[in-house]
């Protein structure tokens, strides 16, 4: 009993401290997009400023109420902060970056962000396979259908270039989320489906690819990561060959990697960026050979 | 925004002009202009407005109350209307009479207010020549009148004293169109001298506007007339160029559109575009950050939570980076010397541009922004939230479209950017980030739900200190380990982008870089030679991630830039600087320390520089464009400014086509009043009848970098009373320091030191001192003397001691100061010293130790700007603890 007591007690003077944190108090309700119980989480913290401002935003009803110290901040500040942390209100749109970082969950549907109206003629085919990747669905329309089925293996290779991405940022964390998505991209090739030539390179690379996009999703560790990422390449690059992608690919070489060994990689770019030594090595190398 | 001014100072001289300004044109038999005249002065004579006693900037149409302290409005009619840019635009006339060729005739370039028939017969020539300019352009003049007042602006909740030129920040954008005549009116109605530099016009050199070397100051209350012919087209500025005006508020842009039939008119040129002038907003007085940077304040870096501390460092897992640093005797560096509260688009924080009035934007709509960087001492990272930026003009002239993700622009540079607005009833920002990465500024360009763009994460700050540490030898001099870096195209800052290089390691997950710096250049410039890569690339933002950003190799004339075949002059310049002192030259040579350098008309002119400093320096040229040897051959990109980062070596040429003196100098405003910078002199040049008398001016123009400086600090301590003052300039150190004890037996002693720093690092200072020391020296009960004996077994006897001493500080790595002295008596001291050592972000400990067996320490705890808490111990005076006020 006493206890209950203490913790009532305990529970009412923490809520007194919380409502007399905010001084000149003002409370507004604004919708804020969102998902699930982690976009709650990341609304509410960046919403929330010390003695300044604080937000309660409700999954159900995607409203978030503000709190607000109104000679300290307004209401579009605290909006500006949310939206900085992907989340999108009918005053701010996030940052397409941020919005893209979001974890897959958290990914809402964006309806307050108008269409954006693209320049085919100018849009080059490997940014927009990039963005469909990124973007997960948004903008969609942006790609043609046909384009889609042309190319079952795309997710695949654009998910592969992820992996190299973070790797060339020594970025362990993210080479193992990419290389899990890798994972779930190769899972889902339908075989049947493929080309002959495609075909016949997946039979025989599937289950190599497989196992280092594994091992690396398995470790954070950049060093064990890169040395699968070597293997795992090689396996990538038959895919490439075989397969009639549309995207200009270059199969460039590091020839220090591996003790002297060297590795090799692709790139959409020409310009070099070196996955196996990140920022210490970056630009060392040279391209082997063109594929189309 | 809050601007106040005194509203009778700004009208009543619009009255005189417009009355004036109707027999001026009568006179002038051009009846259009007559009537467009009277219509102007018909509709402003009719005008009442209603503006509030307090805050005479409200200016309403209708009665009501103010809208900052809800008084009543008061009417006030008057016979101008509201102050602004009077463009009096002159319609294309038929040719009269052309005699002599457009001269601007001498005595009418200063006018009193007093004297009106000077200013009277000045308008009337103004007007022929428009109408003389007629028959060789089909120009026309353009007239604007500028008045600086004092302004009471309100950027942080304080009122603090500004600038204004008709009452508003930035100053008003001037346009033109190539072949006009600039008659602009500048009526100074400040309290202090001012000027006025047309920042990138090339122009006659006493219109150029640097006082005391191309025109006497214009002096309070003065008018001046700057009437020149534009005789060419692009994004340009102006400001001031006296004293530290430009820092508060006087910079606005200056527009020149090319003519509608040029043959130069590109797709470019016929689209919505917008001024856009970025700058800078500092609570503090100008003069006062400028003394504050001379005497090394680490406040800006507190300010800005760069201090970089050995705590922080040691939490970033980067003690040892410190270490080495202190050791190389480098403070903690920065991007950026100047802490500022705001920073400002056309002069708020945040700005709007809907577009044409009336007409939306459409989504794939192109737009043109004109971003001048009017900015004291501010580079911005330019970025926009709909997608890529196309290049088209830098520092007015054209350049080949080139389309980047980003790019950065230097203090005083222009940039002509096209933007497409991507989608409908949005408003996507145009983000300007400092470079220090602590606030920035938007525009936002459209209207509805606001697009963000992702903003800078901070710097890695000790990446950088690494990265530097790697770069300093131990003479000071920076080495660019064979990397021949230029053009912006490697920038040793990417190290500190978490965007291109990854976000800051915590610590613990250390990685194996530190060796790597050294050996991966090596192998770069040995082992990987011949690969397919162009040499050095470890600091190369484009080739290290998606981003791409803009760099000077980028840039491409669109028409050949070649030079005319004549003998060429070459000169080269270091960029020399020293943090620690906040001394900044060339060739280690302040303006007033070096010649001007002669040059001669017709020549052509060659400049290749080398930054040795640890800053990036803005290098501008006035009256002349340079052309910048960039790879571009022939078509080499012309400028006016060039920005050089640490250790880069570029390539700049130009023809001497004009004639007087031309100032060429670092654009960072506190860099310049420190001296750095050159005076380009044309032989056999026409004295300038505004400045007969040369030694004169020039004794005035050196007054700037000659400025001496003052400091002070006292520690109202427990066990004593301990202090110093130090008055220095460049090379010269007035300083001394008192001991006062609450006892006699403490005694009281005040050390005078007068040295003079020799070497570009000014590490070492020889000096002459005097020392007065009055103790009570103890008697035991013996009644022996209790003398105090040093190192070397010398004494001194007396109570009351006045010595004269030669000596000499040496800057020793770790910063810590030896200072060698022998006095008249031929006593000896060496000394020990280290001041400031930054423990903690606010922390700072500070020791002493000599042979006169005399020893202190102690802690500093930073409040603010003035004020810390301090203890220490001292060998003479014991334990204490006090308060310590500094200036």
């Amino acid at each position: 009993m006493k206890s209950i007591i203490l913790m009532t007690a305990v529970a009412l003077f923490s809520t007194a401290i919380a409502n007399a944190q905010i001084k000149n108090a003002t409370t507004e309700t604004v919708k804020v997009y969102g998902n699930c119980s982690m976009c709650e989480t990341t609304i509410e913290k960046a919403a929330n400023n010390k003695n300044i401002s604080k937000a309660d935003w409700n999954e159900e009803t995607k409203m978030a109420t503000i709190t607000y110290d109104s000679k300290k901040t307004t209401v579009d500040a605290v909006l500006k902060n949310m939206a900085l942390a992907g989340y999108d209100s009918p005053k701010y749109l996030a940052p397409d970056e941020a919005y893209n970082k979001l974890p897959g969950c958290c990914k809402y549907e964006r309806e307050s962000k108008p269409v954006t109206k693209v320049d085919h003629s100018k849009m080059d085919h490997s940014k927009t396979a990039m963005k469909h990747d990124e973007h997960a669905g948004h903008d969609m329309q942006t790609q043609s259908k046909d384009q889609q089925e042309a190319n079952q293996l795309q997710p695949v290779f654009d998910n592969y270039f992820s992996v190299k991405d973070a790797l060339v940022k020594t970025d362990g964390a993210t080479a193992s989320a990419k290389a899990a998505t890798l994972l779930l991209a190769i899972k889902a090739v339908k075989m049947e489906t493929l080309k002959a030539d495609e075909h016949t390179a997946w039979m025989e690379w599937e289950k190599n690819i497989k196992s280092h996009a594994q091992a690396i999703s398995e470790t954070k560790d950049v060093a064990t990561q890169r040395e699968h990422f070597s293997s795992l390449s090689t396996g990538i690059y038959i895919l490439t060959k075989s397969a009639k992608s549309n995207l200009q690919v270059y199969w460039q070489n590091c020839p220090m990697f591996n003790d002297g060994k060297g590795a090799n990689w692709l790139s959409k770019e020409s310009a070099i960026k070196n996955p196996y030594y990140g920022s210490m090595m970056l630009t060392c190398g040279k391209t082997i050979e063109e594929i189309k | 925004m809050d601007l106040q001014k005194t509203i009778y100072k700004k009208l009543l001289p619009v009255v005189f002009s417009s009355t004036k300004k109707i027999t001026i044109h009568m006179k002038s038999f051009v009846s259009i202009v007559i009537l467009l005249c009277m219509f102007l002065t018909v509709s402003a004579q009719t005008k009442t407005i209603y503006t509030c006693p307090m805050h005479p900037e409200v200016q309403m149409s209708k009665a009501g109350v103010c809208p900052k302290c809800g008084m009543t409005l008061e009417a006030r009619k008057i016979t101008a209307k509201k102050v602004q840019p009077k463009k009096k635009v002159e319609p294309k006339k038929p040719v009269k009479e052309v005699e002599k060729p457009v001269q601007h005739s001498e005595h009418h370039n200063t006018i009193t207010e007093e004297k009106k028939l000077p200013s009277t017969d000045a308008k009337k020539e103004v007007l022929n020549q428009a109408t003389e300019r007629v028959n060789q352009a089909p120009g026309k003049a353009v007239e604007y009148h500028l008045y600086i007042t004092d302004a009471m602006v309100n950027y942080t909740g304080k009122l603090k004293k500004g600038f204004a030129v008709n009452g508003q920040i930035p100053m008003p954008t001037l346009t033109f169109t190539e072949g006009d005549t600039a008659v602009i009116y500048v009526h100074n109605r400040l309290n202090e001298e001012t000027s006025l530099h047309w920042h990138g016009l090339i122009l006659p050199n006493k219109y150029d506007g640097v006082p005391w070397m191309t025109q006497r100051p214009i002096k309070a209350g003065e008018t001046k007339l700057y009437t020149f012919p534009i005789v060419q087209n692009g994004t340009y500025w102006y400001h001031s160029h006296t004293t530290m005006q430009e820092q508060s508020g006087l910079y606005g842009a200056f527009i020149i559109k090319k003519k509608a039939n040029s043959p130069k008119v590109r797709e470019s040129d016929l689209i919505p575009d917008y001024s856009l002038v970025l700058s800078e907003w500092t609570d503090y007085k100008p003069k006062n950050v400028h003394r504050m940077l001379h005497n090394a304040t680490d406040w800006f870096a507190i300010k800005k939570n760069a201090a970089q501390s050995y705590a922080e460092a040691a939490q970033a897992g980067h003690f040892k980076t410190k270490l080495k640093n202190e050791w190389k005797r480098m403070m903690a560096m920065d991007v950026s010397d100047v802490y500022y509260d705001k920073f400002l688009t056309n002069g708020k924080p945040e700005n709007s541009w809907n577009l044409l009035s009336g007409s939306r934007a459409k989504a794939g709509d192109k737009v043109r922004l004109r971003v001048v960087n009017g900015g004291a001492s501010t580079y911005f990272w330019l970025k926009y939230a709909g997608g890529k930026i196309t290049v088209v003009a830098n520092d007015g002239e054209d350049v080949e479209p080139v389309e980047v993700d980003r790019l950065i622009i230097a203090v005083a540079e222009t940039y002509d950017l096209v933007v497409t607005i991507p989608a409908d009833s949005t408003a996507f920002e145009f983000l300007a980030t400092a470079e220090d990465r602590t606030k920035s500024t938007s525009l936002w360009i459209g209207s509805g739900i606001k697009q963000l763009a992702l903003p800078l994460p901070r710097l890695k700050y000790f990446e950088g200190m690494k990265m530097m540490n790697g770069m300093m030898k131990m003479n000071g001099d920076l080495d660019d380990m064979g990397m021949n870096m230029s053009l912006n195209q490697m920038d040793m800052n990417v190290v500190m982008y978490p965007e291109i290089t990854g976000e800051a390691k915590k610590k613990g997950t250390t990685e194996p870089r530190e060796v790597e710096i050294d050996s991966n250049s090596k192998k770069d410039a040995g082992v990987m030679q011949g690969m397919d890569h162009s040499g050095h690339n470890m600091y190369n933002s484009n080739a290290m991630s998606d981003i791409v950003t803009l760099n000077y190799a980028m840039l491409r004339a669109p028409y050949k830039t070649t030079l005319p075949n004549a003998p060429t002059k070459t000169y080269h310049f270091e960029l020399t600087g020293n943090m620690n002192r906040y001394v900044w030259t060339i060739d280690n040579k302040t303006v007033s320390e070096a010649d001007k350098i002669l040059i001669k008309k017709g020549e052509n002119v060659r400049i290749i520089m080398h930054n040795n400093s640890m800053m990036r320096h803005p290098m501008h040229l006035h009256g002349h464009f340079f052309r910048v040897l960039n790879g571009q051959g022939e078509y080499s990109p012309l400028k006016n400014t060039l920005d050089l980062m640490p250790m880069e070596t570029d390539t700049i040429e130009f023809a001497a086509t004009e004639s007087g003196d031309w100032f060429f100098h670092c654009h960072i405003l506190y860099h310049m009043m420190s001296g750095m910078g050159r005076v380009f002199s044309y032989e056999n040049s026409p004295v300038n009848d505004e400045l007969p008398d040369r030694k004169l001016a020039d004794r005035k123009l050196f007054k700037d970098d000659r400025a001496f400086h003052f400091m002070a600090e006292n520690d109202f301590a427990t066990n004593g009373n301990d202090g110093m003052a130090m008055y220095q300039n460049t090379r010269w150190s007035i300083n001394t320091e008192w001991r006062l004890g609450y006892t006699r037996h403490h005694g009281q002693e005040v050390e005078t030191h007068i040295g003079r720093y020799l070497g570009k690092m000014q590490w070492l200072m020889p000096f002459i001192g005097f020392d007065w020391r009055y103790r009570k020296i103890e008697t035991d009960h013996m009644g022996m003397k209790d003398y105090e004996t040093n190192l070397f077994g010398q004494t001194n006897t007396k109570d009351n001691r006045r010595q004269f001493s030669l000596g000499v500080v040496y800057t020793l790595p770790m910063l810590v100061q030896a200072q060698a002295e022998v006095y008249h008596d031929g006593n000896v001291r060496l000394q020990l010293m280290r001041e400031d050592i930054p423990i903690a972000k606010r922390l700072r400990m500070h020791f002493m130790v000599n042979t006169d067996k005399e020893y202190m320490g102690g802690f500093k705890y930073i409040l603010g700007k003035n004020v810390s808490l301090t203890t220490h111990y001292d060998s003479d005076m014991g334990f204490g603890a006090g308060i310590s006020l500094n200036y």
